[in-house]
C-alpha cells in the first residue's frame, strides 16, 4: 500500500513540471525554438538529468527506508530526499514560467547559438544547477554508504568483490550474494528467475513517457497549441519570405525580367557558362548547339530572343513543352549571368546543330529590315502576355 | 507421481541450423551486391534481375523472412522442448514447416529475380506465396501448441509467452496487410489504397520489425542467455511488466514511419508518442539481458558466445533507443529518406539479429554434435571482424544521412535551393563505398563462421537421440497462496494466446477504424481520376522494377521540398494508387509531381542511360524497357480488378480500354518521334512515360481550374 501511494505521490510531482514543460513548448514553438538545434539539446539534456535526480532521490528513499541504515539516519535521510525533491520541483515550475516570460525577448539581437541570451543563459544556469544537485546527492550517497557498510566476506572469509555503489543506486537490487533471498521457486530447463525490483531510472523514466504521451497529444490536439503540419508549413514558408524579402532589399540581387541587362564582364559570362553546362547542357547541348531542347545557338526562338524573354523562359520554364522553371534552383543573378551567356554564343556555329525552330530574332538596331522586326517584337508581345499568364497560373497552383 | 521418460527432436534444430546459415549468406551477398550497385550501377551486370529495384526486396526479404526466419524456428524448436520438458507435437509438422519455409524462400527468390512483386515493402510477395506463408505460419502454430497443451511442465516461462505473442501478431498483420485482389496468377492490387494502404503497410512494416526481429528474438534471448551464462534471470517482474507493455505499445508506433506525409495528424501524434513509451518496455528486455549477466562477466571474456550475445544485446538497446528518437517530428524531419534510417535498420539487423544468431550457432552446434567448437580463436576473430563491419557500415551511413538531409534543405540567402538533387547524390559516393567495405567485412565474419561450424559438425557426432524425463503433469493444481498473480496465465497457454491478441489487437483497430470510415481523414479532390490503361501498364512496370526503392511519391510540407518538387501531396490524391508507392528512401529524387516536368524524350533518352540526360546519376540504365512489348493482354482483368476495388472506369470501360490505349500509346510515339525517337508505340517504355508524365498532374489541373 504504501508503495502505490508513494508512487501516485511521485508521479503527481512530476506531473507539475511536465505541465509546466507543455506550456513552454507552446510558447517556444511560436517563436521558432524548437527548430533550434540547441535549444533541443538543452531541453534534453536538462530533461535527462531531471530523471536522473528522480531516479537518484527515490533510490534515496529507497536506502533510508531499508535496514540498511540505522534509525538515526533514517529520519535525517528521509527528509533529505524530500527536500530534494521540493527543490527540484520548485526550480522546473519556476523555469516554465520564465520560460514564458522570456519569449517576447527572443526577437532582440545578439543571440547565442540562435538563442536569445536570457533563455540560453537561464537554461544553462538549470543545467548547471542539475549537475550540482547530482553532485552533492552523489557524494552524499557514497559518504553515508561508505560509514555505513563493513566489508562483505565470503564463506572462505575472503572478501567479496562490492558492486559498484552507482550501479547499486541504480538498479535497486539486492547483491549477487544476497539473491538467494529473492531466488523464485521457478526452474526452467536449468534457467531459475529472481525477482529483483525495477531499476527506478527505467522506472521513472517509463512514467516520464507516458506523461509525455498526454501531453503531447493534449498539446496539438485538445488545446490545440501546436501547429500541426499543415500550419507549421504556413509558418515556415512566412518566414521565409520575410527573411529573402529582408534580404533581397539590402542586396543587389533583385534583378528580374524587367531590368536584366547585357553582361559583358567576362569573369560573369564565365559563371553564365558553369551554369549552362551544370543544368542546361543535358537538353540543349554542351555548346548550346540543341538536343532534346532547342538550339539556342542560332538566331531563331521558340519564346523570343530578347534578353528579358530569355531571362523569362529560364525563370518560369515552358512545362508543358518539358523546359522547367528554375527559379527555385538558380537566383536571379545567376539567371541573368546565364541570359547573357547564352546571348554570347548566338552565331557561334557549334558542330551538329538542331534545326531552328520558332521565329527569327534580330536585335533592335543591328538589323536593316525593319518590318521583320517590328512584326516580331509584336509577336514577342503576346508572347510574353501569354508567359505572365503562365507564370501567374504556376504561381497560383504553388499557393 | 509418474516419470516419464521422452526424447528431444534435435534434427529438426539441425535442419533449421543449417538453413540459417546458408540463407544467412544468401542474404548478406544480396546486400552487398546492392550496396555495390549504389555506387557502381554497372554491376546489375546489365541484367533485369540483378538490377537494385529487385536485388533490394531479395536481400531484405532473404535477411528478413530467410535468415532471421530460420534462425527464430532453430531457436523455438530447440527451447521449446527443453523448455515444456516435451518432445515437439508431431515430427510430419516439423517437416512440412521445414520444408514449407524453406519453398516459400526460393519461390519467394524466383519471383522477386522475375520482377514478380506487389511493391509493398517487406510484403512484396504475390498472392499465391501469401497464401502458402498462411498455412505453413499455422503448421508452425499448430506444432507449438500440441507441444504446449502435451507439456510436462506447468508454467510458461517468459521466452514462451514472446513466442506466442509472435505467432499470433504475425499471423494477425500478414493477413491483414495482405488482403489482394488477384488479377493474373502472378499479379494482384492491394485492397487498400493511397493513404489506407500505406497506414495498414507500415503497422505491417513497423511490427514486422516488432514481432519478426524483435519479439522472438527476445525470447531466444531469454532462453540462451542465462542459459550459457548459467545465472538466474534478473527480474521476473520486468519480465511481465516489459513483456506486456511491449506487446501493446508497439502495435500502435507504425505511423511514425509516415509523419509529414499526406497522413492524417491524429494518426501521426499517435505513432510518436508510441514510440516515444516504447523505449521502456524495449530496455526492460536489454536490461534484464544484461543485468542476468551480473556476477558473470568473466564468463563473457571466455565464451565467445555470449560476446556475441551481449554486443546484440547492447546493439538492441541502442536501436530500441534511436527508434522513438526518429520518431520524434523535428528529428524525423531530418532522417526520413535518408541514410540514417538505414544507419538504423542496420544496427538492429546487423548488431541485434545477426549478431544473436552467431552467439547461439557458436553454442548450439558443438552441443548438437557433442564435441568442441573448431576453433575458439576464429570465433574471436569472427566477432572483431564483425563488429568492425557493424562500426564501418553505420558511421558513414549516419554521416551520409545528416549530410544528404542539410544539403536537401539548404537555401542561399537569395531563397534559392543551394544544391541541385545531383549535387546530394555524388556526395553520397564515397559513403556508399564505405558502407559496402563494412558489409564486406560482416560478410567475411560469416563465412568464417560458416567454416567453423562445417568443421565443428564434422569432427563430431551429431546427438540425435537425447533423452530427457520428467513426472507428468497432473490434472488438479493448487496455486501457492503466496503466487505472483501472473501465475495464472502462465499455466493457461490458451488464454495467453487470447489475451495476447486482444493486446495486439487494440492499437491496430484504433488506428484503422477511422482512416477508414470518417471521410474527414482523406478529403476528396474532384479533379483526381483514375489511370488510364496505358497509364496502369505504366505503373506496373513502376511496381515491377522496384522504382520505389530509391524514388518517393511523396512531398512533405517543407519550404526544401515544396520548392524542388512543387505544392506538397494531398491525401486526396492517392485514392486510386492499389498499392500506395510513397516509398521510404529518395536515392533519387521524388517523383509525385514529375509528369510535364520534362519532355517524353528526356523519360526516353533517360531510360536508355541515366548520365546522358543527368551526369552523374548513379541510376541504372534500363534498356530492356526499349525493347520489351508490353503484355496487353491482361488490360481488361486488370481494369476489372480495379473497378471491383471501387475506382469508377464507367461501367464496360474494359472493353474499349484497349482502343484508348492504343490512342495514347500512338500519341507518346509521335512525341518521341518529333525529337527524333523512333519507337514502336506497343514497347514498355511507352506506358512507363504515360504513368511519369501523369504523375501529380491532377492537382495542378485542380490549381488551373481554381484560377478561371
Amino acid at each position: 500500500m504504501n508503495r502505490i501511494h508513494k508512487i501516485i505521490t511521485l508521479a503527481a510531482g512530476l506531473f507539475i513540471p511536465a505541465a509546466g514543460i507543455c506550456q513552454e513548448q507552446t510558447v517556444s514553438k511560436s517563436s521558432g525554438y524548437f527548430s533550434n538545434p540547441l535549444f533541443l539539446i538543452l531541453l534534453v539534456a536538462i530533461l535527462v538529468l531531471l530523471v536522473v535526480i528522480l531516479a537518484f532521490t527515490s533510490a534515496f528513499k529507497n536506502l533510508a527506508n531499508s535496514d540498511f541504515l540505522t534509525n538515526k539516519y533514517k529520519k535525517d535521510m528521509n527528509s533529505n530526499a524530500s527536500k530534494t525533491t521540493a527543490l527540484l520541483l520548485l526550480l522546473i515550475g519556476s523555469f516554465s514560467l520564465q520560460a514564458q516570460n522570456a519569449a517576447p525577448v527572443a526577437v532582440s539581437d545578439g543571440r547565442i547559438g540562435g538563442l536569445d541570451p536570457f533563455t540560453f543563459y537561464f537554461m544553462l544556469t538549470v543545467l548547471l544547477f542539475e549537475l550540482l544537485l547530482l553532485g552533492i546527492l552523489f557524494y552524499q550517497f557514497n559518504y553515508l554508504i561508505k560509514t555505513q557498510t563493513t566489508p562483505a566476506v565470503n564463506a572462505e572469509g575472503k572478501p567479496v568483490k562490492q558492486e559498484s555503489k552507482l550501479m547499486h543506486t541504480l538498479t535497486d537490487a539486492v547483491a549477487v550474494e544476497d539473491e538467494a533471498s529473492i531466488m523464485l521457486d521457478h526452474d526452467y530447463d536449468g534457467i531459475k528467475e529472481l525477482d529483483n525490483n525495477l531499476p527506478p531510472w527505467w522506472k521513472w523514466g517509463f512514467y516520464l513517457t507516458i506523461v509525455f504521451a498526454f501531453v503531447y497529444l493534449i498539446h496539438y490536439h485538445v488545446t490545440g497549441t501546436g501547429a500541426l503540419q499543415a500550419k507549421e508549413y504556413q509558418m515556415a514558408m512566412d518566414q521565409a519570405k520575410r527573411e529573402v524579402d529582408e534580404y533581397m532589399a539590402k542586396s543587389a540581387n533583385n534583378v528580374d525580367e524587367n531590368t536584366v541587362k547585357l553582361i559583358t564582364d567576362a569573369a560573369e559570362l564565365a559563371k553564365g557558362k558553369d551554369v549552362f553546362v551544370a543544368s542546361c547542357a543535358a537538353c540543349h547541348g554542351r555548346e548550346g548547339q540543341g538536343g532534346v531542347g532547342p538550339n539556342l545557338a542560332d538566331e531563331y526562338w521558340l519564346h523570343g530572343g530578347s534578353l528579358p524573354d530569355v531571362f523569362k523562359s529560364i525563370k518560369y520554364g515552358w512545362v508543358e513543352k518539358g523546359m522547367k522553371s528554375w527559379k527555385e534552383e538558380l537566383s536571379p543573378i545567376q539567371i541573368s549571368q546565364l541570359t547573357s551567356f547564352i546571348h554570347s554564343i548566338k552565331g557561334s556555329n557549334p558542330p551538329n546543330p538542331k534545326a531552328p525552330q520558332g521565329d527569327l530574332y534580330k536585335e533592335a538596331g543591328a538589323v536593316s529590315d525593319s518590318t521583320l522586326v517590328k512584326s516580331d517584337s509584336l509577336a514577342l508581345k503576346t508572347d510574353s502576355l501569354l508567359a505572365k499568364k503562365i507564370a501567374d497560373s504556376l504561381n497560383v497552383s504553388k499557393k | 507421481m509418474e516419470i516419464q521418460k521422452f526424447q528431444y527432436d534435435n534434427k529438426i534444430v539441425k535442419w533449421f541450423a543449417y538453413a540459417t546459415i546458408l540463407w544467412s549468406l544468401v542474404g548478406m551477398v544480396a546486400g552487398l551486391l546492392a550496396a555495390i550497385q549504389l555506387y557502381l550501377p554497372a554491376a546489375n551486370l546489365n541484367l533485369p534481375y540483378t538490377t537494385f529495384g529487385r536485388v533490394r526486396p531479395i536481400h531484405t526479404n532473404a535477411i528478413i523472412f530467410a535468415f532471421v526466419g530460420n534462425g527464430i524456428f532453430m531457436g523455438v524448436y530447440y527451447s521449446l522442448q527443453r523448455l515444456l520438458k516435451a518432445r515437439m507435437f508431431s515430427d510430419l509438422l516439423s517437416k512440412i514447416h521445414f520444408w514449407g519455409w524453406q519453398l516459400i524462400i526460393v519461390l519467394a527468390a524466383a519471383t522477386l529475380v522475375m520482377g514478380i512483386t506487389t511493391g509493398k515493402e517487406y510484403a512484396e510477395l504475390e498472392w499465391p506465396i501469401d497464401i502458402l506463408i498462411t498455412l505453413v505460419w499455422v503448421v508452425f502454430g499448430w506444432n507449438m501448441f500440441g507441444t504446449i497443451l502435451r507439456r510436462r511442465e506447468r508454467h510458461l516461462y517468459v521466452a514462451i509467452w514472446f513466442y506466442i505473442a509472435t505467432f499470433v501478431t504475425v499471423a494477425m498483420l500478414h493477413i491483414v496487410n495482405s488482403i489482394e485482389i488477384p488479377v493474373s496468377f502472378w499479379k494482384s492490387y492491394s485492397w487498400y489504397a493511397g493513404v489506407q494502404d500505406a497506414l495498414v503497410q507500415w503497422w505491417y512494416g513497423h511490427n514486422a520489425v516488432a514481432f519478426f526481429l524483435t519479439t522472438p528474438y527476445l525470447g531466444l534471448m531469454y532462453y540462451f542467455l542465462p542459459k550459457i551464462a548459467q545465472r538466474p534471470v534478473y527480474s521476473y517482474r520486468l519480465s511481465i511488466i516489459h513483456f506486456w507493455a511491449l506487446i501493446f505499445i508497439y502495435i500502435w508506433a507504425g505511423p511514425h514511419h509516415l509523419l509529414y506525409t499526406s497522413t492524417p495528424d491524429w494518426a501521426q501524434s499517435l505513432g510518436v508518442v508510441f514510440s516515444v513509451m516504447l523505449i521502456a518496455p524495449s530496455w526492460g528486455g536489454m536490461i534484464n539481458g544484461l543485468l542476468t549477466l551480473r556476477g558473470a562477466w568473466d564468463r563473457v571474456r571466455d565464451n565467445v558466445g555470449l560476446k556475441f550475445i551481449v554486443v546484440a544485446v547492447t546493439a538492441y538497446g541502442m536501436a530500441t533507443f534511436e527508434g522513438p528518437m526518429l520518431s520524434l517530428k523535428s528529428v524525423n524531419a531530418i532522417s526520413h529518406f535518408t541514410d540514417w534510417t538505414i544507419a538504423h535498420v542496420h544496427v538492429g539487423a546487423l548488431g541485434w539479429n545477426g549478431f544473436l544468431t552467431f552467439g547461439i550457432l557458436y553454442w548450439l552446434i558443438p552441443r548438437l554434435f557433442q564435441t568442441k567448437l573448431h576453433s575458439e580463436k576464429l570465433a574471436n576473430q569472427h566477432f572483431w571482424i564483425g563488429t568492425l563491419g557493424i562500426v564501418l557500415y553505420a558511421v558513414p551511413m549516419y554521416w551520409a544521412g545528416f549530410m544528404q538531409s542539410s544539403m536537401w534543405k539548404d537555401f542561399t540567402p537569395e531563397g534559392q535551393l543551394k544544391w541541385q538533387f545531383m549535387d546530394t547524390v555524388t556526395r553520397m559516393i564515397p559513403f556508399y563505398i564505405a558502407r559496402s567495405i563494412g558489409g564486406l567485412l560482416f560478410l567475411i565474419g560469416a563465412i568464417m563462421m560458416t567454416y567453423n561450424l562445417i568443421k565443428t559438425i564434422k569432427a563430431g557426432k551429431f546427438l540425435e537421440i537425447e533423452e530427457d524425463q520428467a513426472p507428468a503433469l497432473t490434472k488438479e493444481y493448487h496455486a501457492h497462496s503466496k503466487d505472483h498473480w501472473h501465475r495464472w496465465i502462465e499455466r493457461k497457454p490458451v488464454q495467453m494466446l487470447v489475451v495476447s491478441l486482444i493486446v495486439v489487437a487494440i492499437g491496430g483497430v484504433i488506428e484503422f477504424v477511422p482512416t477508414f470510415l470518417v471521410k474527414s481523414n482523406i478529403p476528396t479532390i474532384s479533379s483526381v481520376k483514375p489511370y488510364t490503361p496505358l497509364e496502369l501498364h505504366g505503373r506496373d512496370i513502376y511496381v515491377r522494377e522496384g522504382c520505389y526503392t530509391c524514388h518517393s511519391q511523396m512531398i512533405r510540407p517543407f519550404r526544401s521540398e515544396t520548392a524542388r518538387y512543387g505544392e506538397y501531396s494531398k491525401a486526396g490524391e492517392f485514392v486510386y494508387d492499389h498499392p500506395f508507392q510513397w516509398g521510404s528512401k529518395r536515392t533519387g529524387p521524388d517523383l509525385a509531381r514529375e509528369g510535364g516536368k520534362y519532355p517524353d524524350s528526356w523519360h526516353y533518352n533517360h531510360m536508355l542511360d541515366p548520365t546522358s540526360m543527368s551526369p552523374g546519376s548513379i541510376m541504372p540504365q534500363y534498356p530492356w524497357l526499349l525493347e520489351d512489348q508490353l503484355n496487353a493482354t491482361n488490360t481488361m482483368a486488370k481494369i476489372k480488378a480495379m473497378q471491383r476495388l471501387g475506382v469508377p472506369y464507367p461501367e464496360g470501360y474494359e472493353k474499349i480500354a484497349l482502343k484508348d490505349m492504343e490512342t495514347q500509346a500512338n500519341q507518346i510515339a509521335a512525341n518521341l518521334k518529333k525529337d527524333g525517337i523512333e519507337t514502336l508505340p506497343d514497347r514498355e517504355i511507352v506506358a512507363l512515360i504515360a504513368y511519369l508524365q501523369r504523375l501529380g498532374k491532377d492537382i495542378k489541373a485542380e490549381g488551373q481550374k481554381a484560377e478561371k
